[in-house]
């Protein structure tokens, strides 16, 4: 399994924040590596620290203590690009300019990133929308603009933030099988958070298991459902199993952690 | 052709109701419910309206009072969007002034009349300064409140994306304020226009508070309402206006609160 070189190194990483004058410990010594060209889903309940995660991935945020490395394989592509949750796309830029917001932060030509744009929108199916305002798309279609600006420059690693959870089922799968035919074409590393086990097993390649804060690493499952892997294999036997398998961990982790919303000093109101 | 049918269609109710406004006061003074001495038929209004026009007063009043609106809203644009910037993007900054416009807003800017006339020359600049200073503070606090109110993961996702500095205010900050701040250059317009109209009336023999004024004072009353129409036509005119202005330069703004 572990490379000579994996793409995405985390070795030890905690993070503490500030908080009301306390020092709270959001993630505990965390270490997971992805190899290239893997889809990673780091998996936990609310409050593990999954976003923190993945924001000292991102660099928006340094860790307390602990290395994050990420291996470059093209000189002057940027390491991480992010999809965001709530999507975070620009309002006053068209589709095509929201794509492009990054390359011209960086530089690149305008010939350049007209193709890129008209490429990504491709890819993502809203060619026809590129010159709409965001806020003249359902969420399903601002969640592909939010795919197409972070493909659009090219990184080493693509991070995303549970970027289907605002959505609602039905656009929730299409989403997914389309993210699934789009890391089929470019074979990106991906990783890929969420609380949801319904999106990490059809999606990943493993599936890392946080616990309730402070979030440390409870398992790593590897997901061995075949590749390349459609939406139907949620009917196969395999992946109800493996379902199952993970679920008794991560509801004792859910249990923990809302045990210790209602109780936060575990010493009794 | 359509798309007019349409627009009269949808705003008929906008264009109506003065019209019965003004149709049940024609018919209010005409019958004598409203004395006529002191509520001149809108009618007649009108005549001594166009008697103003040809004659040249009208013009005369109207260009005074509108270049003075323009140089204090200017003044008042410049300063209130420049310092509101620079408050909403600097906490220290804000946490210093906002104590100091907090006591100073609330005072009728008229009030301030006599003291500006101490600092610059009185007359003119005075009154322009004196009119800039309400509508200064409308427009310094709405772009304040524009930048802060900005979505905190838009910023962090510009961030993400490598914008920084300059660029991520031009990009960014400056765009994402831009609704509140032409709400607040509307606000800032609108009440230059009423406190250029009332520095007239108490100081001034030019303009269209001082027709107004000068009116009521020989009891010319149908004079004085059409200075009154006019000073209304004229803040409509200024309001729909810098809307239309808003919907041409950010269109994106247009569907935001239906999202």
């Amino acid at each position: 399994m572990p490379t000579a070189t994996p793409k995405v190194f985390v070795n030890e990483v905690s993070v503490t924040f500030e908080s009301h004058g306390r020092s709270v410990l959001a993630l505990d010594r965390i270490s997971l590596q992805a190899d290239a060209g893997e889809f990673l889903c780091i998996v936990g309940p609310s409050g593990s620290g999954k976003s923190t995660l993945l924001r000292v991935l991102a660099g928006l945020l340094r860790q307390s203590a602990g290395e994050v490395r990420i291996q470059a394989d093209r000189p002057g592509s940027p390491l991480t690009a992010m999809v965001f949750q709530e999507h975070a796309l620009l309002p006053w830029r068209t589709v095509r300019d929201n794509v492009t917001f990054g390359l011209e932060n960086r530089g690149v030509g305008r010939a350049e990133r007209a193709a890129r744009a008209r490429e990504m929108l491709a890819m993502v199916g809203l060619t026809r929308f590129a010159g709409h305002y965001p806020h003249q798309l359902s969420g399903g279609m601002k969640q592909r603009v939010g795919m197409a600006r972070a493909l659009a420059n090219d990184p080493e690693v693509l991070l995303m933030d549970e970027p289907l959870a605002a959505l609602d089922a039905q656009t929730r799968t299409i989403m997914q099988e389309e993210l699934l035919r789009i890391w089929g074409t470019l074979g990106k590393t991906v990783v890929y958070v969420t609380h949801s086990l319904e999106e990490a097993l059809p999606l990943g390649d493993r599936v890392v298991l946080l616990t309730a804060r402070p979030g440390r690493v409870s398992r790593v499952y590897p997901v061995e459902l075949g590749r390349p892997r459609r939406l139907e294999v949620r009917a196969s036997p395999a992946y109800g199993a493996l379902l199952e398998t993970i679920w008794a961990q991560l509801r004792e982790e859910v249990v923990r952690a809302m045990a210790a919303d209602r109780d936060p000093d575990q010493t009794g109101a | 052709m359509k798309a007019s049918t349409r627009w009269l269609a949808e705003h008929s109710i906008a264009i109506v109701s003065p019209l019965v406004l003004l149709g049940a006061w024609e018919w209010a003074s005409a019958t004598g419910a409203l004395r006529e001495a002191f509520f001149p038929r809108p009618s007649t209004i009108a005549v001594h309206l166009g008697q103003l026009a040809a004659d040249g007063t009208l013009w005369g009043h109207l260009a005074t009072t509108l270049i003075r609106v323009a140089w204090a809203f200017a003044l008042a644009a410049v300063l209130g969007v420049g310092i509101g910037l620079a408050m909403g993007l600097w906490r220290r900054l804000r946490e210093g002034l906002d104590p100091v416009f907090a006591v100073i807003y609330p005072i009728p800017s008229i009030l301030f009349l006599p003291l500006v006339g101490f600092l610059v020359p009185p007359g003119e600049i005075a009154l322009v300064v004196t009119t800039a200073v309400t509508s200064f503070f409308l427009i310094a606090f709405t772009t304040t409140h524009g930048v802060r109110q900005i979505d905190r993961l838009v910023v962090e996702a510009a961030l993400h994306y490598g914008a920084r500095g300059w660029r991520l205010f031009t990009a960014v900050l400056l765009p994402g304020s831009l609704p509140f701040i032409f709400t607040g250059l509307r606000l800032g317009l609108g009440f230059a226009l009423i406190v250029v109209v009332a520095v007239e009336i108490v100081s001034s023999s030019r303009g269209l508070g001082a027709l107004l004024w000068l009116s009521w004072q020989i009891l010319k009353v149908e004079d004085m309402y059409a200075a009154f129409f006019v000073i209304a036509l004229v803040g409509a005119v200024l309001y729909y206006g810098l809307a239309a202005l808003q919907a041409r330069l950010l269109p994106w703004v247009q569907d935001v609160a239906d999202s």
